[in-house]
């Protein structure tokens, strides 16, 4: 793409979800999620084959229809409270649509249909890009009217959320799909927690960005979308073999690293609200993640995958830049010791 | 029948809508949105919004959708699909059309219609006068407030409408 125009059509998705993050006005907020979906459409159709195509129209046709319910749920707002101001939706109906427009651009089951699909058709930085900045901005408004959500219908998308992004990630071998189907999850957790604690969603956020980041980074790397191939890392780049065993302990939730926190602060903060079956089950279904990316791990580091001969040495390519790796696997796996620092944002 | 005007409008308003969402060609969803779109501006205008009115009359159908109409033209195939040329047009929208007079004996028998909103009677639907000081028209103050009080909106709106353009341009390139 023409420098300048890849430049300000970057500067406008940022710009976007700086508008809905930033605003206090229900129809700047709008206004911002549109900018932000109108300039990501030709990142993610940076390639011209039918497959991004198609996952651009899947991505354009489910954000619209969330954007459409948000305007529904703002304009019923404004009908029952007069005023266009976020601090609280006062209408039980506007806040339940409002949920469900928010889930949908997020991807939480029952509207998780469309993240495996569209991130598996376009390139892994414009994956990167889906699945990690554009979770911001409507998580920003979920943490802006947490008052008002209504628990059960958050609480069943969450779970639910949590055992799609599990159960659905345990037969694919594409990287993009896996990657995928752990947001979901993740997204799951978040919003596990937003009515209770929507600093704990947050943190998750924050973790999960890097986690991603560095996964997405380290997959660029190598240039491998399937499981076969980044088994193929051992032969190239020892070091990346072993960061990706890392990471991808982290992304699962184990303990010495620090994917652990906010899992570990999210069934705290549950337990003490006195709900005992609900963290129990979400940490359960949480090992069904964790299957799979010890599988990964298995596949990559762990052993020597079978491969033929000729692919047993990798063509040495000119090494491929990978933008602040060092911090964000600092960030990614050595946070734990951190943890004590939470009670600052009381 | 100049107390339901604003109701039969909205009704023949929505007619259009379904008449365009059963997706024959392009070109007759153009026509039908002509249609609805002066429709609506009736309606607009029998709130007394003259001056908004005036807008879609201008902008919207003389602007936007005349270049529609060319890039369509342009653009069409030679056996345009009408409303009546495969079962699924037709059958979308004679569903639709029986949805709207289902709701239109609805409304008009009993005085509520409670679906998400509540609409309370076919009053409703009658004429209001917009609060008139009588010596300048309100709708040109708020454009002048839209350029003032609203500058950013005006900033923000401007850089999408020209942002759309590039994405359009960007994405219909092709390699």
């Amino acid at each position: 793409m023409n420098p300048l125009i890849l430049t300000i059509i970057l500067m406008t998705v940022f710009l976007g979800t700086m508008i809905v993050m930033a605003s206090s006005h229900w129809l700047m907020i709008w206004i911002g999620f549109e900018m932000n979906l109108l300039a990501i459409i030709p990142i993610l159709m940076k390639k011209y084959n039918p497959r991004a195509m198609e996952a651009s129209t899947k991505y354009f046709l489910t954000q619209a229809t969330a954007s459409m319910l948000l305007m529904m749920a703002i304009i019923i707002n404004l009908m029952h409270s007069g005023q266009w101001t976020i601090t609280k939706v006062f209408n039980p109906t506007a806040s339940i649509i409002m949920t469900l427009a928010l889930a949908m651009k997020l991807g939480l089951t029952p509207f998780h249909f469309w993240v495996p699909e569209v991130t598996q058709g376009i390139s892994l930085t414009s994956g990167l890009i889906l699945l990690t900045w554009q979770k911001l901005a409507p998580m920003s408004i979920l943490y802006q009217i947490s008052p008002s959500i209504n628990l059960n219908i958050l609480l069943t998308m969450a779970v639910l959320s949590i055992l799609v992004g599990g159960w659905g990630g345990l037969n694919q071998t594409q990287l993009r799909k896996i990657m995928a189907y752990s947001s979901i999850a993740h997204m799951g957790w978040m919003a596990a927690i937003l009515v209770y604690n929507p600093t704990l969603t947050m943190l998750n956020m924050l973790i999960y960005i890097m986690m991603t980041l560095t996964m997405f980074m380290l997959f660029i790397h190598s240039s491998s979308t399937t499981t076969l191939s980044l088994s193929h890392t051992w032969n190239k780049a020892p070091l990346i073999t072993t960061l990706i065993l890392i990471t991808l302990l982290s992304m699962g939730g184990l303990p010495p690293l620090s994917g652990f926190m906010p899992k570990w602060m999210i069934i705290q903060e549950l337990t003490k609200n006195s709900s005992i079956i609900l963290p129990t089950l979400m940490a359960i279904m949480a090992l069904l993640n964790l299957y799979f990316y010890m599988r990964l791990t298995y596949s990559t580091s762990l052993t020597m995958f079978p491969s033929t001969n000729n692919m047993k040495m990798k063509w040495q390519f000119e090494t491929k830049q990978i933008t602040l790796l060092p911090p964000l696997i600092i960030a990614s796996s050595l946070l734990l010791p951190l943890t004590p620092m939470l009670s600052i944002l009381d | 029948m100049m107390t339901y005007i604003v109701f039969i409008l909205s009704v023949i308003f929505v007619i259009g809508f379904v008449g365009f969402s059963s997706k024959p060609s392009p070109i007759y969803g153009g026509l039908v949105l002509i249609v609805s779109g002066g429709v609506g501006c009736g309606i607009i205008m029998n709130f007394g919004g003259s001056f908004l009115g005036l807008m879609v009359f201008l902008i919207y159908l003389g602007g936007m959708l005349v270049v529609f109409g060319y890039t369509t033209a342009m653009a069409t195939e030679q056996y345009p699909e009408v409303w009546v040329s495969n079962a699924t047009v037709m059958g979308v929208f004679l569903l639709g059309l029986l949805m709207e007079v289902m709701l239109v004996l609805y409304v008009l028998k009993s005085e509520e219609v409670g679906v998400v909103f509540k609409f309370s009677s076919v009053g409703d639907w009658a004429i209001y006068d917009i609060g008139n000081s009588g010596v300048f028209s309100e709708e040109i103050m708020g454009v002048a407030a839209l350029y003032r009080y609203g500058a950013w909106v005006v900033v923000v709106t401007g850089w999408s409408l020209l942002v759309g353009v590039l994405v359009i341009l960007e994405v219909t390139r092709g390699d």
